[in-house]
């Protein structure tokens, strides 16, 4: 090492900055003339198309794990059931659907990452994903460079109003799902004539859960309820009392939460042992509460408990007895909001490229074409199968991408035969149920 | 600095440069690369701190966050463009780095609480930021171009981060040579010795630990352009504990080995995500928790000490 | 709110923060007497109790009684597991830099927790009918009977602990190796069979701390990540080589929590690092330290 510092290396550092500032410059000058060939050729015209490839990018790894495997089982048994009972998309010679599963991984960078995958190597028209709104705005920015349909199963309202061209949600947004759970109980408490004059609101603290529960204080208030409290925890919270004890002092008439899923138990538990008794304890958000695994986990604390659902598994129709008991069939046990959102959402896809075939058939898989194809759809329970799965029996685009007949359903935990069963109470109660409304000993 | 040193940069540059043109027809393998590059240039920055001084600084992310918070909102509240903000942002981060490295190298907080101590940094600004800004993510304007570092293509950005890695580098190399460097290997080697020995470590830790937080905070933008928005998430200690592990599979101090180690594990991870994180969930992780465990018992020496074993080789 | 019932809220929060601070205090234990012994920087703690929290739930459901019963049943099994992490894991970094230590758990927690979620899948696992579940009614107060038991139990333990550091030869050379390893060496002290057996005496506190954890709530793959800078928190509190100061010290962290939620719940953790912080820089040595 040279005792004085000689002049060599900060001359040599200079020369390499200017080397890659040229590289740079030149690349810069040589990418800006216009593109000599027209990216990702449109498919020569009567070409056949063999395949449909739809890119799925969802969490498989990390906190949110649990809803992207659901989803990923739930779109390889739908993929199946078109390909093998529907003989792939009729209006394009037959196309079988295939899907390339991407892990969002736990950042959004990831997330990024998978979206450019899924369209630099497959080269797939359609992406859906990613579940949690943060990971589908870092997509949305790549799909709508690379002109990608992007289906959402990500609920938070602001993605809609990105000003995309290519996105569309089936899915009922986030704020809406804490309007139906208000709703539901101003509905109910208005038929069994119960007053509703105070209440709580509470939820986990992401972007999503924030949504939710903003939606229902909105509603609460316009129905001239006073919310004494809103509180707001992070998701991994592993001590509920502190909160309950709160809620048991403020003694409200009802309760409103919005759980992730491990604190919904919680809550449920800790409100148990407290002896906190509302009138009524409506969830919103569709996680926590009413799923399976926490009916598992939580026991008879979740008794009568209600949460909104973006999709209604008792739904009678034909085509949703069908899809739940075949999954129910494959995978052994029940499909709930992450599978459910799939069903309808692949369905619409298929609905749309069917459409596609039709309206465009030299070059059905354009994204214009593709766009244009989504936004002409109409479907309800007698002309789409889409439709048959969805909690409203409707399913219309709007020029943002955003369902105009979105609406969600509500489940409630009953005790049926001796064991706690999730059933359809709201807006049409499933077969030979009835809600329970309010809180029986409150 | 000798002629060796420079020349093994100028190789590097020419081979990241030469990779980055053959892969920037493929949108995919060049925001990769592009991340690789900017994760290197975390991980170099920390060497600063961690391998050069020997303290073991978990809070990389809260300094990243923090430069590239305050530089998003200096655009988008007062117009300021990122070119300029990212030097407010990155002084930013210094100046918090400064403020809690002042009574925690007085009091002399070292090793293991240290780390805990900068950890739980990271943790207090999340939940600061948490109550301040909501949960909400912010997204960046719909404003493309050099003054404000968010290039349109992938390729141009690549550049601007290839340009941080490069200086990342040289100021390694500049302080490990310098005077400064040597004071602060003494540190290292043990610090109440040089403490004995009238060396003033509290200053030259406290200087370590302002360059690594400004060049941190600077950067922590192009985090944000990558994301293309931003929200107090930023504060993740994970990301933070992975780029000082990096720093120690990289064999503590050794440059090339950082971003040997950054480079390679960055790259495979992403090849285990998107080859079987859709089909074994977590099994990425695993292996990467694993290959942790086995370089930390079999190869503490890191990834430099396996360079040396090399290059030992070769001369025989 | 009027006086009262300010007097009432603000006592309710310390009462569930006294229960919560014990419950840290069990779980800290383990990584307190390994730290202390071994000084082995751990940063896998919380994911032990996680993976040990499985053991239990697994037992609970498939015998179908309650998680402190199957809690018994864990513990051998971690005592044994606690031997081999030791063996495998531990002894090769012992006396390494304290960031190759840091990296060898970090993978561990890496790698237990994905064992985790490949195996028990990304749900949260728990006891439906724990017997403990009710909570009772003094006057205003709620006092919650899951709380309370795991906060008995913590404190027997921690005091059966305490009693064999000072009562037993094992006790007396651990602590003699927390005081000093080269004299304790000198003195004939194997002290390669007191790592051993520390560290699986910790993972015995481990399953303790699980089994009270699965009677309140539930476990899922990350759950780790929540317990492990707790008890390093309560661990720098104390100091080391003091079982009481521990309990304190996990006490205060407790109460401090509690208090934060009054506040606003998602904030909580920040008063309990903003105490952390102050806490090296005045206190570097903790408040209860015997060395």
């Amino acid at each position: 090492m040279a005792s004085k510092p000689s002049r060599t290396p900060l001359i040599i550092a200079i020369v390499v900055i200017v080397a890659i500032v040229a590289a740079a410059l030149g690349y810069y000058i040589y990418t800006s003339k216009p593109a000599a060939t027209p990216s990702p050729s449109p498919t020569p015209t009567k070409v056949k198309i063999e395949k449909v490839v739809i890119g799925v990018v969802q969490p498989l790894t990390g906190p949110y794990a649990i809803f992207g495997r659901e989803a990923v089982d739930a779109a390889r048994l739908v993929v199946d059931i078109i390909n093998n009972e529907l003989g792939g998309v009729r209006s394009l010679g037959g196309a079988k659907l295939d899907i390339v599963v991407e892990d969002a991984g736990t950042s959004p960078e990831s997330a990024r990452l998978a979206a450019e995958k899924l369209i630099s190597q497959y080269h797939v028209p359609i992406i859906y994903g990613a579940y949690i709104s943060r990971f589908t705005m870092a997509m949305g920015t790549v799909t709508e460079q690379n002109k990608v349909i992007l289906v959402t199963d990500a609920l938070v309202d602001d993605l809609a109003n990105q000003g995309w061209m290519y996105f569309f949600r089936v899915a009922p947004r986030a704020s809406a799902h804490g309007v139906s759970a208000v709703d539901f109980v101003m509905d109910m408490a208005k038929k069994y004539n119960v007053t509703i004059r105070t209440a709580v609101i509470i939820n986990e603290d992401s972007v999503f859960g924030t949504t939710v529960s903003n939606g229902a204080h909105l509603q609460l208030v316009k129905y001239g309820v006073e919310v004494s409290s809103h509180i707001t925890y992070p998701y991994d919270i592993t001590d509920m009392s502190p909160i309950i004890d709160q809620i048991k002092r403020l003694n409200p008439d009802i309760i409103i939460a919005v759980p992730y899923f491990s604190d919904g138990v919680l809550f449920a538990k800790t409100a148990k042992a407290a002896g906190l008794n509302p009138k009524f304890i409506a969830g919103a958000g569709a996680c926590g509460f009413t799923d399976p695994d926490s009916i598992k986990a939580a026991g008879d604390a979740v008794l009568y408990y209600t949460n909104t659902y973006s999709y209604n598994p008792a739904k009678p129709t034909e085509w949703n007895s069908k899809l739940v008991s075949e999954f129910m069939r494959r995978y052994g046990k029940m499909p709930t909001e992450a599978a459910g959102e799939v069903f309808y959402s692949f369905f619409t896809i298929y609905e749309a490229l069917e459409k596609a075939g039709q309206m465009f058939p030299d070059d059905p898989l354009n994204p214009d074409h593709l766009r244009q194809a989504f936004l002409s759809l109409d479907l309800n329970e007698s002309n789409s199968i889409a439709a048959q799965l969805y909690p409203t029996g409707r399913i219309k685009f709007a020029p943002n991408g955003e369902n105009l007949y979105a609406g969600t359903a509500v489940l409630q935990v009953q005790l049926i035969n001796g064991t706690l069963t999730p059933v359809v109470v709201w807006p049409q109660p499933q077969e030979g149920v009835q809600p329970v409304f309010p809180r029986p000993g409150s | 600095m000798t002629r060796s040193t420079l020349l093994s940069i100028a190789l590097f540059q020419a081979a990241l440069l030469a990779v980055g043109f053959l892969v920037s027809g493929n949108n995919y393998y060049m925001l990769l690369l592009t991340q690789v590059a900017l994760f290197a240039a975390f991980v170099a920055a920390w060497n600063i701190i961690g391998g050069l001084t020997g303290q073991l600084d978990l809070a990389s992310s809260a300094y990243m966050a923090l430069g590239g918070i305050v530089t998003s909102l200096l655009w988008m509240r007062l117009g300021l463009p990122p070119v300029v903000g990212v030097w407010v942002g990155g002084a930013v981060a210094a100046g918090l780095a400064v403020l809690i490295g002042i009574p925690t190298f007085r009091f002399g907080v070292r090793e293991v609480w240290y780390a805990l101590m900068t950890a739980s940094l990271v943790v207090i600004l999340n939940n600061l930021f948490r109550y301040f800004m909501g949960p909400w993510d912010f997204y960046l304007p719909n404003k493309w171009g050099w003054l404000y570092l968010r290039p349109r293509t992938y390729f141009e950005l690549f550049i601007i981060v290839d340009v941080v890695l490069l200086a990342v580098i040289l100021v390694n190399i500049y302080i490990s040579g310098s005077k400064i460097g040597y004071y602060l290997r003494n540190i290292k080697e043990d610090e109440l010795v040089s403490e004995a020995v009238g060396v003033d470590t509290r200053l030259y830790k406290l200087i370590a630990l302002a360059i690594y937080s400004f060049i941190t905070g600077a950067a922590g933008f192009l985090q944000v352009v990558i994301y293309s928005s931003f929200s107090y998430r930023l504060f993740d200690a994970g990301l933070a504990i992975s780029i000082a592990i990096m720093g120690i599979i990289g064999g503590l101090g050794s440059i090339s080995g950082a971003i040997a180690a950054a480079v390679v594990f960055r790259a495979l991870g992403e090849y285990l995500r998107s080859t079987l994180g859709g089909v074994i969930p977590g099994l990425d992780l695993l292996l990467y928790g694993v290959a942790l465990i086995v370089v930390g018992i079999l190869k503490p020496e890191g990834l430099a000490g396996l360079f040396n074993q090399l290059r030992r080789w070769w001369r025989k | 709110m009027s006086v009262g019932g300010l007097l009432v809220a603000v006592l309710q929060q310390v009462i569930d923060g006294v229960f919560l601070g014990l419950f840290y205090a069990i779980v800290a234990s383990g990584l307190a007497l390994i730290f202390g012994v071994m000084d082995i920087i751990n940063f896998a703690h919380g994911d032990l109790v996680m993976i040990s929290a499985y053991f239990v739930w697994l037992i609970s459901t498939y015998l179908n009684i309650d998680p402190l019963l199957s809690m018994l049943l864990v513990l051998p099994v971690l005592f044994v597991l606690g031997l081999a992490i030791q063996k495998g894991l531990i002894n090769p970094v012992l006396g390494k830099e304290p960031l190759i230590q840091i990296a060898v758990t970090v993978g561990l927690g890496f790698v237990l927790q994905n064992i985790a979620l490949g195996y028990f899948k990304a749900e949260p696992r728990g006891y439906p009918n724990p017997v403990f579940s009710e909570g009772l009614s003094i006057g205003p107060f709620v006092i919650y009977e899951s709380k309370l038991l795991s906060a008995a139990v913590s404190v027997l333990v921690l005091f059966l602990l305490d009693q064999f550091l000072s009562r037993t030869r094992l006790g007396l050379a651990m602590r003699a190796v927390t005081d000093d390893r080269s004299s304790a060496m000198l003195m004939g002290i194997n002290v390669e069979r007191v790592y051993l057996l520390t560290f699986a005496i910790g993972m015995v506190l481990v399953g303790v701390a699980s089994g009270l954890w699965m009677e309140m709530g539930q476990v899922w793959p990350y759950l780790g990540t929540s317990f492990s800078l707790v008890s390093w928190v309560a661990v720098a509190l104390a100091g080391l080589g003091s079982i009481r100061g521990l309990a304190v010290s996990a006490v205060i962290i407790g109460i401090a929590e509690s208090m934060g939620s009054l506040i606003s719940p998602s904030v909580k953790m920040a008063v309990v690092y903003l105490i952390f912080f102050f806490i090296l820089w005045f206190k570097p040595r903790g408040f209860f330290a015997k060395r």
